[in-house]
Order: structure tokens, then sequence, then C-alpha cells
């Protein structure tokens, strides 16, 4: 991991975590090529152009839920740059409903997109991966570890997500990959803007503080971390009220 | 040296684990033996040619498991013999280059280093092997004599031998009907030439008994992802 032309994949780029990791991460040195991707174009192209202007970055707007899609995805970006050194998985997907309301759809929706789209992209791009080493980072929440009634899908698809990464850390150490797991706590994000309205979002946790964590973490600051469920989370300060 | 050819035996059926699964399927460390070994060999320029005899009905599964982990060697599966002598012999039929290596998937913690200091040994065969610690003595059910320990060696795998004489001295020992544990000591007995033996290591674990599976996961985590067998140190 010595080379300074490396190459990272990061999903759920086109907003809020996703974006602020992509325009972090492109002010390091040691990567050149970027392939952000998302769900949505308009939000990709915009995230593009908040990045680095000296880097590469290429945009695929595509369904991480389709494992086919992500094999020609992974299969294009490693012949073409001959690495992959970094895969941030940050996609994810959020429709908070009771156990009596939520519906199939809404279950499988949210394992699709937090579960297994993880499971596509990263059983493609360590086929790569493990031949020169890497980082991967995948998001997962405080809700993945701690009850969240009302939450049943998204809350246990993220614990999915904190297991995935404590067995891959081990299963993948031998090539040189290390796997890191960030559980962010409330963070102003889009989708938390419509889960709870009523927040002032300047007194929480902003992306950009999640990716901060995240660019120390793939950095040599974090290389005894990885293997552990990280809580990223903004502590409430009382604020001080003058005489 | 030139190129290189390795055998890998695969072939086993699973009878002494007591398992439905066969020993080279079994998970260590999360991955399948057979891709333990494969996976060191992959990372040497000199070999560029991979055999592995497998059992008739264990050939698909071998093939997905090769898939599944994309190695650059070109790799070629073939249907085993009826032995493990039998497995060697069909083997080496296939086999381009003048050396060939002799391995077993069975034995998954040969370092990327002991296999290049087989490559590079000027022998004309050279094998691993291991003084014997402990007292043998010859016989079945009663002793029937002392053998002197010293002189006793703990023969490993991997081996390599000239493809072509390995050969001759497999079909002969076929069609006398002749069988051997290993190519070492086929390829002794019929040419009774010099064949160097190279210290091998304690980790080179055979996988044999159920209890070895729990050895394995301990020289896993201590032994190759400790650094020493680890070819991937990045």
């Amino acid at each position: 991991m010595s080379t300074m032309s490396k190459t990272c994949i990061i999903s759920g780029a086109s907003r809020g975590i996703g974006r602020s990791i992509a325009i972090a991460l492109s002010n390091r040195q040691d990567i050149t090529n970027f392939i952000i991707v998302s769900r949505t174009e308009d939000g990709l192209q915009e995230t593009a152009q908040l990045m680095n202007p000296t880097k590469n970055v290429v945009y695929y707007a595509m369904d991480l839920t389709d494992y086919e899609a992500v094999q020609e995805l992974i299969e294009t970006v490693g012949e073409r740059y001959g690495s992959i050194d970094y895969l941030l998985n940050v996609a994810g997907y959020a429709e908070p409903k009771s156990l009596l309301e939520t519906s199939v759809e809404n279950w499988e929706m949210t394992y699709k997109v937090n579960v297994h789209s993880i499971f596509f992209l990263t059983k493609e791009v360590v086929r790569f991966m493990k031949k020169t080493g890497g980082k991967i980072l995948n998001v997962a929440s405080t809700a993945g570890s701690s009850p969240r009634p009302g939450w049943l899908a998204y809350s246990s698809s993220k614990a999915a997500i904190i297991s995935m990464s404590q067995t891959l850390s081990d299963e993948l150490s031998e090539y040189g990959i290390l796997v890191y797991c960030i559980s962010p706590g409330r963070c102003a994000t889009e989708l938390r803007r419509a889960l709870a309205p009523d927040e002032d979002q300047s007194t929480i946790m902003q992306p950009e503080h999640v990716a901060e964590i995240v660019d120390n973490l793939l950095s040599d600051n974090g290389i005894c971390l990885d293997g552990q469920d990280i809580t990223v989370r903004k502590q409430m300060t009382k604020v001080s009220s003058s005489k | 040296m030139g190129n290189v050819s390795c055998i890998l035996l695969s072939g086993g059926i699973g009878t002494r684990m007591k398992l439905a699964t066969p020993k080279q399927f079994l998970l260590v460390g999360g991955k399948p033996l057979l891709v333990h070994v494969l996976e060191r060999i992959d990372t040497i320029e000199e070999i560029n040619e991979i055999i592995i005899p497998s059992p008739k009905d264990y050939m698909k599964h071998t093939e997905e498991v090769l898939n599944n982990f994309g190695f650059s060697t070109p790799i070629r599966c073939i249907e085993g013999g009826a032995t493990r002598q039998e497995s060697v012999c069909k083997g080496l039929l296939e086999v381009s280059n003048e050396q060939s290596i002799i391995h077993e998937a069975v034995r998954p913690f040969v370092t990327r280093e002991e296999f290049v200091e087989l490559i590079q040994n000027q022998d004309e065969a050279a094998i691993f092997g291991l003084d014997i610690p402990f007292t043998v003595l010859g016989g079945n059910d009663y002793i029937e004599e002392n053998l002197e320990r010293n002189y006793l060696i703990n023969v490993q795998l991997p081996q390599r031998f000239p493809t072509e004489k390995l050969l001759a001295a497999h079909l002969n020992a076929t069609s006398k009907g002749l069988s051997f544990t290993d190519d070492a000591s086929l390829y002794f007995d019929f040419y009774k030439s010099r064949v160097k033996v190279i210290k091998g290591s304690e980790y080179n674990l055979k996988i044999t008994n159920p209890i070895d599976r729990n050895i394995a996961e301990v020289i896993y985590k201590e032994y190759i992802l400790g650094g020493n067998g680890n070819v991937y140190n990045v």
C-alpha cells in the first residue's frame, strides 16, 4: 500500500456521508482514481464537481442490488486501473416502520441495499484487492448495536454490516486487507432530515465530521482500528449561559 | 532452473476425518485447504502449470472453488486415480515441464520460501523431511525390531523430481504391481539415486485426523498470519 496512484471505489457517494467522504478523500495524495457510485446521476455529478479537480473521478449511476451489474463494474475498474486499493461501502436505505407496518418489500429493499450490495461489491473487489492488499470501510450505524423500536429492518441490517466487517477483517487479513466498520450516530443528512424533520441539524454531527474520521482511519493512523465497530458521534454539550 | 509444473493432489474423500466433505474443501482460516496452497503457488513465477487430480465426483466443485478465488497460474483439474500413486501418475502424463513438484492440498502451510528453496535446489531430486523426535519400532501387535531413530526421516511434501524419470519409475511400479505411499520412496526404489532431503518445518502439518483441523487453525493464526508464511504482507 505504498504506491501513490491508488484506486478508490465509494458507494452511496451522491449525497450525505458518502459525498463528504468522496470530497475529503479526493484531497489525499495517495489516491488518483475515484469511482463513485450510487443510483442518482445528478447527485454523483454534483459530488464529482465538489471533489479535487486534479483527480480522475468517474461516476456510475447504477443499482447496486443488481449483482451482474456490480460484477461488470468491478471487472471494468479492476482491468482498467490494475488494482483496487480502497472500497468504501456507504450506500444505505432506511424506511423505518414498526414491525406490523413493515412490508415484505420494505424489508427486502432494506436488506438488498444495506447488506446485499456490500456483499456483492466486497466479493468482486476482493478478487482484485487480494493481489495487492487494501482497505475496506463499511458504514454501519449505532442502530446496529442497540435497540431501535420502529427501525427493525434498518437496525438489524446495520447489525449485519457490523458482523460482516468483523468476520471479513479476520478472513481477509492474510491478503493484507484491513476491514473497518464505523457506526455513525445522529448525522445531518437528507435521510435524517426526512426522518426527524423538526430537528435542528446544525446541532448534530455533520457528514464532514464522519468523513474526517474515515480519512484518518484510512491513513496510517488507522492501522490498529480495523475489525472493530467504531462509533462515531458528536457529544451533545451544554450551552453555557452568560450571567 | 526453468519452469516447473506442480501436481497438487486433491483426491481425498474424507474417510479418516469422518466427514461428508473431503478434506481439501474444509475451511481453515475461512477458506478451503486447497486454496491455501494454491494462493502461495500462484505467487511463484517458476511454477507455470498446476495439475489437480481430483475425485470424479468432486471435479466440478473443485473447478468452482478455483474460479471463485481467481488464480493467475493455468490450472487443469483432471480425474484422479483409484489410489494416490495412480493420481500422481495420471498427473505426470499431463505435465509439460521437465521438472515437477508433487504436493498435496492437505498440507496447507508450506511457505512460498519453501517452494522456492525446493525449486532452486541443485540436486536431481529433492524433498522436505524432518528428524523424528520420538521412538519408532518395527512390528505390529508385538515389537519385531528396533529402529535407529537418527537414521529415520519423517518425509514431507512438497517434493521435486525430473518429470520423465519420475514417470518412468511410476510406470515401472504400475507394471510390477508395486505400491508406495509417496514418490520419494518410489523414485529411490527404482533408481537408488540421491534424493536430497531439505530440512522441513514442523508447521508443514498434514491434516489427516479431526484434531489436526484444530491444530491447523492455531498454526494459521500464529504462523501464517503471524508473518512467517504470509506472502501478502503489504
